[in-house]
Formats: structure tokens, sequence, C-alpha cells
């Protein structure tokens, strides 16, 4: 556990002017993306998602992670979710568009990530050695939520990766003593049966089971990673 | 009997026979099946399967009027329906001595019944895999990281296929991403992470071509038996080979 937050203490005294410019990027084209949408918009937050993962994986992995066991692991996971989104950029999966459903969830999950070193600071936690909106989880976190505020049609290669981060980020909390991340696994869960839901509702009709045979499942086996995630922790 | 007429039940016969091997049923079960139907239709059939195509011959019984047609099999997913459901047709026509027309509507009716929903597949495949590390002695962590590592390999595999990708393809890039996913377990210190490290590809294991080549071989078709056992077996060595790149990268920390 010492190991864990000297790693992060060193990460984020050494680069918080860059965590505070990737936010203001971050910031400036959720904010483009939500007012004026366009083209360039689109493309350069994908590229932003790629930026930020490779991010993770190199500089905070790969450097300041390094003395972790198996932090190389975590890199290469990292390195897939960037290539998630290379994809996407690639053959336009995704449009980062407003649908109109699910808004104001959208916004709070886009805003959550600022919360981690709130809650960081509330815990009595002092910088650097607290958590930012440009670790792992709250990246991802970042990500689930433009997922949810531009939700006409979903990155499904990031979705899945992200809640895979979600649901090893539970394991930390207990482990590395990181109760920030439960943010994540409680954004990730609702956001699991919305897009999943979602998915079905918009795939062929006339499949067996139903639609609504489908959802059921969907939804019983959120509930039931729900219920093992509060009978380990609570 | 007129040569048109023969023509037409060789012609329905292709029908049965290509969407019977496609949909992965063993060549004992489609030779007998198709016989049975010939013989309903006061016909004989005699056919001769590969891995590829097939060459099916119908005779007049007693007589000289005959017709022979050369098929591609083409790859259909593997389907128990069809399986049960064409062979359940084959002794319909058999006992209720079914017209030609009778069978050709009920077989049309049988291949266009609703497919199975993908998500619902996605969803069942991640259970299964779960199911299988927890029979391994993997804990509940364990097999949570096991269905999400599923859903994301099976997901893959299900988009790629979509996209016409080479399947020995589709299978190298779904294990080493399944397994890369499941190695995760291993940064967490987790008791049974390399179970679920182990069980995360077992999604992949081509257990239909295995069983049908060995049954194949066991009842004398031995080219097509053996063909579904190599075709098993590259399929063996991609999963073998997606995992290996996990493996070396991080196990022997290759980075």
């Amino acid at each position: 556990m010492e190991i864990f937050w000297n790693s992060i203490a060193e990460y984020n005294a050494a680069t918080w002017p860059y965590q505070l410019a990737f936010i203001a990027v971050a910031a400036v084209l959720t904010l483009v993306l939500w007012f004026r949408p366009c083209t360039w918009a689109k493309i350069a937050t994908k590229v932003l998602m790629v930026l930020e993962s490779l991010w993770i994986a190199f500089v905070y992995y790969m450097k300041f992670a390094a003395t972790r066991e198996h932090s190389s692991v975590m890199a290469i996971f990292w390195c897939l979710v960037a290539a998630s989104w290379v994809y996407d950029l690639a053959t336009h999966y995704s449009s980062f568009q407003k649908s109109g459903k699910y808004r104001p969830w959208g916004v709070i999950m886009i805003l959550l990530p600022l919360v981690y070193p709130v809650i960081s600071l509330l815990r009595g936690m002092t910088f650097p050695e607290m958590t930012t909106p440009m670790l792992p989880s709250a990246v991802a976190l970042y990500m689930l939520g433009m997922l949810m505020a531009f939700n006409r049609k979903v990155n499904f290669f990031a979705f899945i990766f992200i809640m895979h981060w979600a649901l090893l980020s539970m394991t930390k909390i207990v482990l590395f003593n990181i109760p920030e991340d439960l943010l994540l696994a409680a954004a990730c869960l609702p956001a699991m049966f919305i897009f999943f839901s979602d998915a079905v509702d918009s795939g062929p009709s006339g499949g067996k089971p139903s639609r609504m045979a489908v959802k059921a499942l969907i939804l019983g086996i959120v509930l039931v990673i729900g219920a093992v995630w509060i009978y380990a922790y609570v | 009997m007129t040569q048109e007429y023969v023509n037409d039940i060789a012609d329905f016969i292709s029908r049965y026979v290509t969407h019977m091997l496609g949909a992965g049923v063993h060549t004992s079960r489609v030779v007998r099946n198709s016989k049975r139907i010939g013989e309903a239709l006061g016909t004989e059939v005699r056919i001769h399967t590969s891995q590829k195509t097939a060459t099916l011959t119908v005779c007049e019984k007693g007589g000289s009027t005959m017709s022979t047609r050369v098929l591609d099999i083409p790859g259909f997913p593997i389907s128990f329906e069809w399986n049960a459901d064409l062979s359940a047709l084959s002794w319909a026509a058999y006992d209720n001595d079914m017209s030609l027309e009778a069978i050709q509507h009920k077989f049309d009716e049988l291949i266009s019944k609703p497919k199975i929903n993908p998500w619902f597949v996605l969803f069942m495949v991640g259970l299964a895999n779960a199911s299988f590390c927890r029979l391994f002695g993997g804990g509940v962590w364990a097999m949570l990281i096991v269905f999400t590592s599923t859903l994301v390999g099976f997901f893959t595999r299900q988009h790629l296929t979509r996209r016409g990708v080479n399947h020995y393809i589709v299978f190298i890039v779904s294990a080493f991403v399944a397994s890369l996913c499941a190695s995760s377990a291993l940064s967490l210190g987790i008791e049974s992470a390399e179970i679920a490290l182990a069980t995360s590809v077992l999604y992949l294991v081509p257990g239909v071509p295995l069983i049908n080549g060995v049954i194949d071989i066991t009842d004398g078709h031995i080219q097509i038996g053996i063909s579904r056992l190599v075709n098993a077996l590259m399929l063996i060595v991609c999963i073998a080979i997606g995992m290996s790149g996990t493996l070396m990268l991080v196990k022997d920390s290759l980075l």
C-alpha cells in the first residue's frame, strides 16, 4: 500500500502541470461538443482519449508505478484502451453525438473525476499524496461520462474495457485503501445496464429470446455484480 | 419417376445436406438422415463428404433415372437447433410419407426460425466461462474478472467475424485480448489469479469440431474426421498463440 501511494505522490509532484493541461483541454473539448458540436471537436476528443490512455500507460504505469508488481500488465491494458479509441478514429465506430437520453446522468459522470481530489482532501490527505482527475480510474470515469453524455452511437470496445477496469478498481478499494474508486464502480453498473439495454433495443428485431428477456438477464447480472460488491465491502 | 422430379429431390437434399454439415452436424448423421428422406421419396441417396464440399447422387429406386450434385458447404454458425429439427424432419418425412413439397415447406419453416440474439449469446458465454473458472477453483473476484474478460474477448470475436476477418486471426486476437484482461488479476494479488488467466480463453475451445472429428473417424468417415480434427487443432494453436502473447508480456516481463 505504501508503494502504491508513494508512486501516486511522485507522479503528482512531477506531472501536475501536464495534468492541469489535460484537464483544461478535456474541459474545452467537452464544452465545445456539448454546445457547438462539430467534426473537428469529435475527432479531437477521440485523439484526447488516445493520448490520455497512452499517458496512463506509459507515464503513470511504466514510469512512476514501475516499482509496483505487474505494472506492465496495466500498461498493456491501457494501450488496449488506446487501441480501442484509435480503432474508433479509423472506423468512425462512435459518433459523439447526443441522443437526448440520460443527459443529466452523463453530466454528473463527466464531473465526477473532479470529485476525486475533493474526497482525498476530505480524508485528510494532502498534495501530492492524493488522488487527481488524471489517475487511471478518474480517466476511466471521464471516458464513461463522455460515452454516457454523447450516447447516440457508443464505442463499445472502450466501454467494455472501462467496465473491466471498474471491476478491478473495486478490488483496489480495500487493497490500496482508495475509496475514491467507489465513484467509478457506482457509475459503471448503471451504465452497464443502460448501454447494453440500448444495444439490445437497437439490434435486429425478431431474435430470441425476446428483447425484454435479454434485458432482464442483463439487469439480473448487474444486480448480482452489485450484490457481490456490497457483500464484499459493507 | 421423371428426371425432373429426381432433379427436384436432388436439389432439396443438396440444401438439406449443406445446412446440416454447415451447422456442425457429424457426417454419419447427415448421411443417415439424407438417405432416410431419399427413401421416403422413393429414391436412393449416396453421399461423399469432405471438409468444404460434398458430392450427392440421387437414383430412382429400381430404375435408372439419377441426378448428381457437387455442393459447396457454407460456414453456418454451430446450431444444435438445426441439428435436432432437421433430424426430426427426416423422421417425419419417413414416418408420415410426406410429399417433396411438404418436406420443402417444413424445411424452409425450420431454417427461417428467429436467430439467437447476439447480446444474449455474449452474456451467456461470459457466465459460462465464469462458471468454468469456479469449477477450476476460482474465487468470486476471479469469476468476475473472467466474466468481464470473456465479454471483451467474445465481443472482439463477434465484431471481427462480422467484418469478415480470417477466423484464425480472430481466434488469436480474441485469445490475446481475453487473457490479457484476465492477467490484470495478477496485479491485484488475487489468490486464484492464475486460474482466471487460464480459464479466460476456454470459450474459444472448438468443442464441436473436436467431438465431430472423433465421431466421424469412429464411424468410418476418416477423411472428413481428420479434416475436422486438423481444423480444430489449428484453432487450438491459434488460442495458444494468443495466450502465449499475453504470457510472454506478463510472465516473462517482456516490456
